[in-house]
């Protein structure tokens, strides 16, 4: 902030003369609690402008100075007296027993009355309590998701970008079954990341599997993990150097030496 | 004003806070007149500007303890408490046709008519000290210190830029402060 211009633009003026909407001026109030050379311009300020209320002096009539202390002592009375039916205390009287055993009544009446409403207020407000940290939990949850997401199509967006990177789109193997999945293959150093657009997640007890077809046959590069989610795009452990087709197969948990069910299988072009 | 007794800002503070009758012995005698001068120029009727300093007082009185000595002198806090009291009358009673003849309105049409007159120099109590404060001057800040204004509403009523209305404050109490300096 250059404090010169601030200074030289008349707002601190407008600030003591007290011209300011009040956003602006809690603004100025915090700019002054900061910097030191504000708040003393603020101060010659304020002091010709009591300079010029004093100029402006006109002296009251000498009787309005007791009428006003008179006023003020009037006003601690009336707060005192405002506290004072708080100390009196109620006058046992009157055809004793016969009140005694009614008041007993209304007392026990009351007493259980408001314990039942302090009650009520009390579960109310941890209902509410409870349903405000689920919500917190599942928008933390959703956070947590869209940030994955971000970071996912950013990754995807790059792979895409990069000349050196293959593109190969697996299509689904099942007929009324629509599945897909991408493989961004890196020809030059063999890296090969893989994101599913839309696959089940497999049946329990089963597991996908990733196949690369060398040579006619598929050669396995891993067996993948079950919560791989539809965002997500993941390294594959193994380097690719060669290869005419990527497949994806379904197979019992751990995998199998070759491809029992292929799902989906996209070629290299 | 007396000189017997001079108290700093926070000894102020600290006597009005124990709301004894010296502290008021000191307060009245040392700010009335000014507070009254300050009320008078909104309002003209001697009667009521009695009545406002009355509620300036109690004012003072009750709410010293939200005083924040952070945000600005004592007497400033005092005179923007008197100022608003008098502003509010005026505008909830019928002082408010008093009030037009004798302040602002008029130093404005002046203004508008390129002429200064001696009423509207008056009102804010500057006639024998700075006679020099050209009008456009003097209307800004009779507008915003004693008609509580905002600088959107002097700049709509005065029809000028609200930046040119910022830089013109600034130059009045510019040579305000240096007519008072001497």
């Amino acid at each position: 902030m250059n404090i010169q211009e601030y200074i030289e633009s008349g707002i601190l003026e407008a600030y003591v003369l007290g011209s300011l909407p009040e956003s602006e001026h809690a603004r100025v109030a915090a700019d002054i609690a900061q910097y030191p050379e504000l708040a003393s311009e603020v101060a010659a300020i304020e002091d010709t402008m009591w300079m010029v209320a004093q100029a402006g002096a006109e002296e009251p009539p000498a009787a309005l100075k007791d009428k006003i202390w008179a006023q003020l002592n009037k006003e601690e009375t009336k707060e005192e007296a405002a506290v004072q039916p708080a100390h009196k205390t109620i006058p046992l009287a009157g055809s004793r027993s016969y009140n005694l055993r009614w008041q007993r009544a209304a007392i026990w009446i009351a007493l259980v009355g408001s314990m039942l409403v302090n009650f009520i207020l009390w579960s109310q407000r941890t209902n509410t309590e409870s349903a405000q940290v689920a919500m917190k939990e599942q928008l933390d949850t959703m956070q947590h998701q869209l940030a994955m997401l971000q970071s996912s199509t950013q990754k995807q967006g790059e792979m895409l970008a990069d000349s050196n990177m293959q593109t190969v789109v697996m299509q689904s193997m099942k007929p009324g079954h629509p599945m897909a999945a991408t493989i961004y293959w890196n020809k030059v150093n063999g890296n090969t990341y893989l994101a599913f657009q839309k696959m089940p997640p497999p049946p329990t007890g089963m597991q996908y599997q990733m196949w690369v077809i060398q040579d006619g046959k598929p050669v396995s590069m891993g067996t993948l993990d079950k919560n791989l989610g539809l965002a997500q795009v993941s390294k594959l452990p193994m380097e690719v150097k060669a290869g005419q087709a990527f497949a994806i197969s379904l197979e019992k948990e751990g995998g199998n030496p070759t491809p029992t069910e292929v799902y989906v299988l996209g070629k290299i072009s | 004003m007396s000189t017997l007794s001079i108290y700093s800002e926070e000894e102020l503070v600290l006597l009005l806070k124990q709301r004894s009758e010296s502290a008021f012995n000191y307060l009245y005698q040392n700010y009335a007149n000014v507070l009254y001068g300050v009320v008078r120029k909104v309002i003209f009727d001697e009667q009521t500007a009695q009545d406002v300093l009355q509620d300036v007082f109690v004012k003072i009185w009750n709410n010293i303890g939200q005083y924040d000595a952070a945000k600005g002198r004592i007497y400033t806090w005092m005179i923007n408490i008197a100022r608003n009291a008098a502003i509010d009358k005026l505008r909830s009673k019928g002082e408010v046709m008093k009030g037009k003849i004798q302040t602002g309105d008029d130093a404005v049409s002046n203004v508008g008519k390129g002429m200064s007159t001696e009423q509207s120099t008056d009102t804010i109590g500057l006639r024998k000290n700075v006679g020099n404060l050209k009008p456009e001057y003097r209307a800004i800040v009779e507008l915003a210190y004693f008609k509580g204004y905002t600088l959107d509403e002097i700049s709509k009523t005065l029809d000028i830029p609200l930046g040119t209305v910022k830089t013109r404050m600034r130059h009045a109490i510019q040579l305000l402060r240096e007519h008072y300096k001497q």
